[in-house]
């Protein structure tokens, strides 16, 4: 692994000259929001915000896409164009570590042994992550050190990017990474010193994380209690708004629909939402999840037990946007907390 | 990279047989525009595939052919919703898609060297009827043990597959008992609901399995029957139906606990339903 130093009067240039090539998505303000856009030319990216209010699972898998286009012809309707194949390279500026960790675990969806997705894993493969770790935590919300991340965690990313205080620590951690520092050209290397202060800030950093919640620790009791009193206390002020799970880096629940403009067709994948009672609306009138209450059990269990059932994780990276964001201040640090102590 | 599982499979619509009175349920014969997706769809009893209508949407249908009749695949499928309303109405000729085959099948090498015992309701025949004709194929049948079957319908004339119904009739090495809740003027044969007739014929429980499959209500007072005959939960095979979109364990609707219906079943024993949260 390449490390490198970067001059903090230097790292807006950087991401500019990748700009020049190919299309680069970084965070720039969008009215009060930071959110993740594509740099326009000469555009330069933010370098001090707290992070995203979206997550940047949209450049993998979007909040609507076109899986197939298709005609309407004399004999009937019929495929014209199947949409994968298209994606190009692409450079992810200043992703957050947690939000970079979402990206492993989506891999392990839907990159999954026998039923991949190719759509998702296209845009994966062109898309070289530069993350941006948090020495300081921008948010009291933060609790990645609970759900299995760090402030300065390497998972998903390709570059890690350590603010030293007066340089960043640049590390070039796969070979999609290393690609850039080719691009970059001479960049000095970095030396014992600054090794020595990006393994202070490691520590500094983690213990800087305040809110914590049980992880891993309370799946004993989920696996034993999908019945209980508890599950009819979280939901009932939710407005199944769904807010949480379309800020959620994680979640990847969608659904499939098609669309006619005259002649041409096309069938378009969208994000949808386990917290609305359509997701699993039975055209016979049956539905399994009747109330919110079923519906938040289902969040709740996919993320801290479902998901660990099947790939060995929590499907939480702890970015406490779903906290931030709830129009009702229902707190799934609280919920989780609770369940610890029943 | 393998096929983009998104992508529908050409097939033109052969042939639509209506099978009830009502007329809301029709099988439709699909054949493959392109021979090396016919050589490729490689499929067993139990699964299903997302019927594809390019315009109107998918829709979850199991395979009611059998994988021994070749050239063509078969759906029975109810007038519903908005893609099987749009099938209702499509003629033969006309070019549609499928997506498949999903899912896991009926357990059929465990159903090899025992007795086997069928239960349907209703038009939830479709894959139990693959399966039926799965191992009555002549290659097939010395693989397994006696075969019995229970159907049964609301009335005669909701019987689906009733040409099958007669040529299975004629055979010595199936035992088919087909019931109607109530008869009509010109049915001769049997009546009963299908809980009381598997507790007549009492299929011995002995070195045997049954599948079964039709509306909540049979299978609840079903399941007691057999309980009673000596079958565990081991060896009683049931199949779930739960909305579905991607059939490919990535959309997220058709989880029960940890398990996707679409892909880690629809088939499940009763032993591994017990062990699955009851939210189905």
């Amino acid at each position: 692994m390449e490390k490198r130093i970067i001059k903090k009067e230097n790292l807006a240039g950087l991401v500019k000259k990748l700009a020049a090539e190919r299309t680069v998505y970084a965070p720039v303000m969008e009215g009060d929001n930071v959110v993740y856009a594509a740099l326009e030319n000469g555009k330069e990216p933010l370098l001090e915000y707290g992070n995203t209010k979206d997550a940047p699972k949209n450049l993998f898998f979007p909040q609507a896409e076109t899986l197939l286009r298709f005609l309407r012809t004399k004999r009937g309707m019929e495929l014209k164009e199947d949409e994968t194949g298209k994606a190009k390279e692409v450079v992810l500026f200043g992703v957050r570590p947690c939000d970079a960790r979402s990206f492993v675990l989506l891999d392990s969806l839907f990159d999954q042994e026998n039923w991949k997705d190719p759509y998702y894993i296209e845009r994966r493969s062109k898309t070289t992550v530069i993350s941006k770790g948090c020495v300081q935590p921008p948010y009291t919300t933060c609790f990645c050190t609970s759900v299995g991340g760090h402030p300065l965690s390497t998972e998903g990313a390709d570059v890690l990017l350590t603010d030293l205080g007066d340089a960043y620590l640049a590390e070039f951690l796969t070979p999609k990474g290393e690609k850039l520092l080719e691009k970059w050209g001479d960049l000095p290397k970095a030396d014992d010193a600054a090794e020595a202060k990006k393994k202070d800030l490691l520590a500094k950093a983690e213990s800087e994380i305040k809110s914590k919640i049980p992880g891993k620790e309370i799946k004993t009791w989920l696996d034993a209690n999908f019945e209980h009193p508890f599950w009819d206390t979280i939901h009932k002020s939710c407005l199944a708004c769904g807010t949480c799970t379309y800020l959620c880096p994680t979640c990847h629940c969608f659904d499939i629909t098609d669309e006619m403009k005259k002649e041409d067709g096309k069938r378009v994948r969208s994000w949808d939402s386990c917290m609305y009672w359509l997701f699993t609306q039975e055209t016979s009138g049956h539905n399994p999840r009747t109330s919110q209450k079923q519906r938040w059990r289902q969040r709740l269990m996919h993320k801290f037990k479902y998901f660990v059932d099947n790939f060995d994780a929590i499907a939480c990276v702890g970015c406490g946007r779903c906290v931030m964001y709830c129009p009702v201040n229902i707190d799934i640090r609280k919920i989780v907390t609770d369940i610890s102590k029943l | 990279m393998e096929r983009n599982p998104y992508l529908p499979i050409p097939v033109e619509v052969v042939k639509i047989t209506t099978e009830v009175d009502t007329k809301d349920i029709k099988t439709f014969r699909l054949a493959f525009t392109k021979k090396e997706d016919e050589e490729n769809f490689k499929y067993m009893p139990g699964q299903f595939a997302e019927l594809s209508l390019y315009g109107k949407g998918e829709s979850p249908i199991g395979i009611a052919s059998s994988p021994t009749q070749k050239g063509y695949l078969e759906f029975t499928v109810q007038r519903a919703g908005v893609v099987t309303q749009a099938l209702h109405s499509m003629e033969e000729g006309t070019p549609m898609g499928v997506r498949g085959p999903l899912g896991n099948y009926w357990p059929i090498d465990y159903l090899e060297g025992k007795n086997v015992v069928i239960v349907g309701g209703g038009f939830a025949f479709t894959t139990l009827r693959s399966l039926l004709n799965y191992m009555l194929y002549e290659e097939n049948r010395a693989r397994f043990g006696d075969i019995t079957v229970v159907y049964g319908a609301r009335s005669p004339g909701l019987l689906i597959y009733k040409d099958e119904l007669t040529e299975w009739a004629k055979r010595k090495d199936l035992n088919l008992n087909v019931t109607v809740d109530k008869g009509d003027a010109g049915w001769k044969g049997r009546e009963g609901f299908v809980p009381t007739v598997c507790k007549e014929i009492a299929p011995s429980s002995e070195n045997a399995v049954t599948v079964i499959c039709g509306p909540p209500i049979m299978i609840r007072f079903t399941l007691p029957v057999f309980f009673e005959l000596g079958f565990s939960k081991e060896n009683i095979y049931t199949s779930l139906e739960m909305r579905m979109k991607c059939g490919i364990g990535k959309c997220g609707r058709c989880n029960v606990g940890n398990k996707y219906v679409c892909k880690d079943g629809p088939v499940f024993s009763l032993a591994e339903l017990d062990k699955l949260t009851k939210e189905y």
